[in-house]
């Protein structure tokens, strides 16, 4: 029988990693993490989870842990955050060329310095371009499920998955959580089975040198995979639903059928939006949400279904990517290329380094949507002492010197 | 954070005036708590007289040597005696050589250049006077020790002897080359400028009888020595020559070569002493020795030092019989092997029966030597003929005391000096004073795997350098320079004292060290990583249990 537990996000991804059995878990406690590899810990400590618990002397270790019991044929989980991520870089990479199903939940922590331990999804998004799938959970229940959804994809695939959640919004958030009868879960998800065996009686060399011959078709394989995913994510979405009782699906709209001004919103903060959406309605605003769930593989042509015809699409990004614009809207944006009726998208960089995302803050953007005529890459909301606006054109940090010029 | 209201008001970067944690209280994350514990190093625990050794060292570094005197002085008075003839005790125990393949610190030759530089240093003025008069017999190191710490005491104190100068076996046992008479010169008259008495030629038996010491002095001390030729058991004993005596007659240069062959029987400190005397003039010196190198009881400096004289060694050779063969004596010797260990734990000789004879003009027996006990009653003697005594040396008769070689048989200058030391605290304290000598802190030694080496430097040990000299009666070695002594300083770990040596505030990651002329733990900041107690090279530092020290 399902149980219905008060938890928060963090031990809600304990509880997804365990129900999802996984074999071997190796982690780096970092804030705000630390709670899931506790609990985890904990629970394969008393037995109640049949794993190995591995612990190591840095994220970079605890991924390279994952990266050799994934290859052995365990189910390998991993929690990090910010830092911890950034550290797991290269090993990131390895999951990805050795194809490897780990799955990894980040809990999203501003990056330093200055230092951090806010939320904010510039760490997660970094790592946008290394070949895993990402999942943004919003709620206590999805850091749980979407760990056993993101298996049950990867396995198939043979790409690793990570799911982000948002620091302290939601890792040390308590909810009410559906924790699944395991029978059911391991009905939703089978025992995984590693495309090679490892056998040491017939030792071979796995990721070694691969000349230019041979490259580009594996990793041309690799972006295959990814795109395949896309679908699988939609299927493996519909069968959460009818074995497990609540469907997800890689795009969430609310209030979209005739909605002329779109908001976008990944991760914990579109409760929020979602609030004030229903508070535009009815003041008869026509506003309406698309949460994005699934980042990678990004769903475009969705997306191009979904936002196409709207009046003004604003994208509310918890990340900034210096020089261009908020990553979501980068994302939106290039997916809505070339549509011959696509909106235009408003970028708006919110809640940097943790600061609040409020009901009022997504009015705030709504009122700038409605009033400003031109888009922007990207609108910052909250910066003291200016409006919500794009950068300030005027402003020099420090004027060039003029050279001079030595003969 | 006024002016933070506005972007333009905001620095580039994070930068504050003080380090986060002077904001973050960190000390609340602490569960253990590094604390300073002055602890024993392993130098001063093998030291009999239990000198602090690392805090001596500590005041030299910092051109402090009174203040390194007074703490030598409060364990051993004579440290220029003692730097120059002592086992090294200390040195067997460092640290540094049982964590590295290094040799230990050459501590006695820093303890001779202590001595050297202190040499016209007076003692000081005794404490106020008691009143009380103290008799000290026997005027070796044990005696001379007593004398001094019962003279700083306050007490009156005459020391006998019965010879016709003080000093005892350091003036008429050790040979020149490693003590020089000057120098038991010097430590007699610095006693007598503090105002012991000295009175030779009294002898304890003969000339003095212990009874009327004890009825005329507040207290006695006897330490007469163990001077008496032990019988060797060999056939034809009265042909052989006694070794201490040798020594004595040669320390007076009344001695003679009886020719150019001479054999020296026994493999202790003696012996060695004997054989080097004669090599010095002019013999050549063969050792018979019953058993083997490994089970000899002479020190190994005194051993080497014998060989580089060249002073020849037969092992597992028992010397049976002497005769004279005209102008010579025929030396019947037994082949010995080893057998099963004795009480001692070394090997046991056993007999062959396979006899040789070798011939030498001159043989001496260094066999050992016996303390002679007969002025003392049978009340104050054991069944065995042995002095009854306490381990401060008390005698059954109150405020008798007797130590030194005369209690414990042949031993070293150190151990003598500790009986003195030792009986005058004693006899202090049973006079009313008990509470002017320190208690005495328990051993608490840092073992070699607690210490950190990798900060000191590697380099060789000073040990005494030889002296140049064509005068095979001179001393044989020089005392170390002041840079050298410095340098061989900052070979040592300190272990359990700590000398400011700054490695902990400089590896605190929190800078939760703060530095005063050494280190204090900020605990409102130290999250008791460690860090400090393993970087600590002679781990002064110790981690707590937060509960211990902070719910106790």
């Amino acid at each position: 029988m399902p149980e219905r537990l008060l938890l928060t996000g963090n031990h809600a991804a304990a509880y997804g990693a365990m129900l999802a059995r996984s074999e071997v878990i190796s982690a780096y406690p970092i804030t705000p993490q630390t709670m899931i590899v506790e609990l985890l810990s904990e629970l394969t400590a008393s037995g109640r989870l049949d794993a190995k618990f591995i612990t190591v002397e840095s994220e970079h270790s605890a991924m390279a842990a994952c990266v050799g019991a994934s290859a052995a044929g365990a189910r390998a989980y991993t929690a990090t955050s910010g830092q911890g991520l950034a550290l797991m870089h290269e090993m990131l990479h390895w999951a990805v060329g050795a194809r490897l199903p780990i799955v990894l939940t980040n809990v999203s922590r501003a990056m330093a310095p200055g230092w951090s331990i806010w939320s904010d999804q510039s760490d997660i998004l970094s790592q946008r371009d290394v070949g895993w799938m990402m999942l943004f959970a919003e709620s206590v229940q999805e850091a749980q499920d979407f760990i056993i959804w993101m298996y049950r994809v990867a396995e198939q695939v043979f790409l690793p998955g990570m799911v982000g959640m948002d620091a302290f919004i939601l890792s040390h958030t308590a909810e009410p959580l559906i924790v699944h009868d395991q029978e059911a879960v391991d009905e939703y998800l089978p025992p995984f089975e590693p495309l090679y065996d490892l056998d040491p009686a017939q030792p071979r060399a796995y990721g070694g040198l691969v000349n230019r011959d041979h490259y580009f078709e594996l990793r041309y394989k690799i972006y295959e995979n990814m795109e395949r995913a896309g679908q699988l994510l939609i299927d493996a979405g519909e069968e959460f639903g009818d074995v497990l009782g609540h469907k997800y699906t890689p795009l969430e709209g609310f209030m979209l059928d005739d909605a002329e001004y779109v908001l976008v919103s990944a991760g914990a903060m579109t409760s929020n939006v979602r609030q004030a959406v229903r508070d535009l309605r009815e003041k008869g605003i026509k506003a309406g949400l698309l949460r994005v769930i699934a980042f990678r593989p990004f769903p475009v042509k969705q997306i191009r279904r979904i936002l196409g015809g709207r009046k003004k699409v604003a994208v509310l990004d918890r990340n900034m990517s210096a020089g261009h614009s908020g990553i979501f809207a980068e994302e939106v944006r290039s997916a809505l290329h070339g549509q011959s009726d696509a909106p235009p998208i408003y970028g708006y960089v919110v809640g940097i380094g943790g600061r609040d995302v409020r009901v009022e803050t997504a009015h705030e953007v709504m009122d700038d949507l409605l009033e400003r005529d031109e888009p922007e890459m990207a609108l910052f909301v909250g910066v003291k002492g200016l409006p919500i606006g794009p950068l300030r054109a005027d402003y020099e940090i420090r004027p060039l010197e003029p050279l001079e010029v030595v003969r | 954070m006024s002016g933070l209201d506005h972007v333009d008001n905001y620095p580039e970067i994070p930068v504050s005036l003080a380090p986060t944690s002077t904001v973050l209280k960190t000390g609340a994350w602490r569960s253990v708590r590094p604390v300073l514990k002055t602890r024993t190093a392993p130098c001063n625990a093998y030291c009999p007289a239990g000198i602090s050794i690392p805090e001596y060292f500590d005041f030299l570094t910092q051109d402090r040597l009174e203040d390194a005197h007074s703490v030598f002085m409060e364990r051993n008075p004579f440290p220029r005696i003692t730097g120059r003839v002592c086992p090294r005790f200390c040195e067997h125990g460092c640290n540094l050589a049982v964590a590295t393949d290094e040799e230990p610190l050459s501590i006695r030759s820093i303890e001779r250049w202590l001595g050297d530089h202190t040499a016209e240093v007076p003692h000081p003025n005794p404490a106020e006077e008691t009143g009380k008069q103290v008799a000290v017999v026997g005027a070796g190191p044990a005696g001379m020790a007593a004398a001094y710490y019962l003279r700083r005491s306050g007490h009156k104190v005459t020391v006998f002897d019965r010879r016709e100068l003080a000093g005892g076996i350091l003036r008429y046992g050790i040979p020149e080359y490693r003590l020089p008479t000057e120098i038991v010169d010097n430590e007699v008259r610095k006693l007598e400028n503090m105002g012991v008495e000295f009175r030779t030629r009294l002898a304890l038996g003969a000339d003095l009888k212990l009874e009327d010491l004890e009825a005329a002095y507040a207290a006695v001390f006897v330490a007469t020595g163990a001077t008496g030729q032990r019988s060797t058991g060999i056939a034809g004993e009265s042909l052989l020559e006694p070794g201490l005596a040798f020594l004595e007659a040669a320390n007076r240069n009344q001695v003679s070569l009886p020719g150019e062959r001479c054999a020296v029987i026994g493999g202790g400190n003696t012996a060695m002493d004997v054989a080097r005397m004669l090599q010095r003039m002019g013999a050549k010196v063969t050792v018979l020795y019953r058993r083997t190198l490994t089970e000899m009881p002479a020190i190994d400096e005194e051993y080497e030092r014998a060989v580089e004289d060249g002073v020849e060694f037969h092992w597992l050779t028992l010397p049976r019989r002497v005769t004279k063969l005209g102008a010579k004596l025929l030396v019947t010797v037994e082949q010995m092997r080893l057998g099963t260990p004795d009480e001692s734990g070394r090997r046991r000789p056993e007999s062959t029966g396979i006899m040789r004879e070798m011939r030498f003009d001159g043989v001496f027996s260094a066999t050992g030597e016996k303390a002679d006990t007969t002025p003392f009653p049978d009340r104050l003697r054991d069944a065995q003929g042995w002095l009854d005594l306490d381990v401060d040396g008390a005698t059954k008769d109150p405020l008798v005391y007797a130590g030194g070689d005369l209690a414990t048989g042949p031993a070293t200058v150190i151990e003598a000096i500790v009986a003195g030391r030792n009986a005058a605290r004693a006899i202090d304290a049973e006079l009313g004073f008990s509470d002017r000598w320190p208690a005495v802190s328990p051993i608490d030694t840092v073992s070699p795997a607690e210490v950190n080496v990798t900060y000191v430097p590697h380099h060789d040990r000073a040990d005494d350098p030889p002296a140049v000299t064509a005068d095979p009666f001179a001393e044989e070695t020089t005392t170390l320079t002041a840079a050298d002594v410095l340098e061989e300083i900052d070979r040592c770990l300190s272990c359990g004292y700590c000398n400011s040596c700054g490695t902990c505030f400089v590896f605190c990651p929190d800078g939760a060290i703060l530095w005063n002329n050494g280190p204090r733990i900020d605990h409102e900041f130290c999250k008791g990583c460690g860090i400090c107690v393993a970087e600590c090279p002679g781990h002064v530092m110790v981690l707590v249990n937060e509960r211990e020290v902070s719910h106790a």
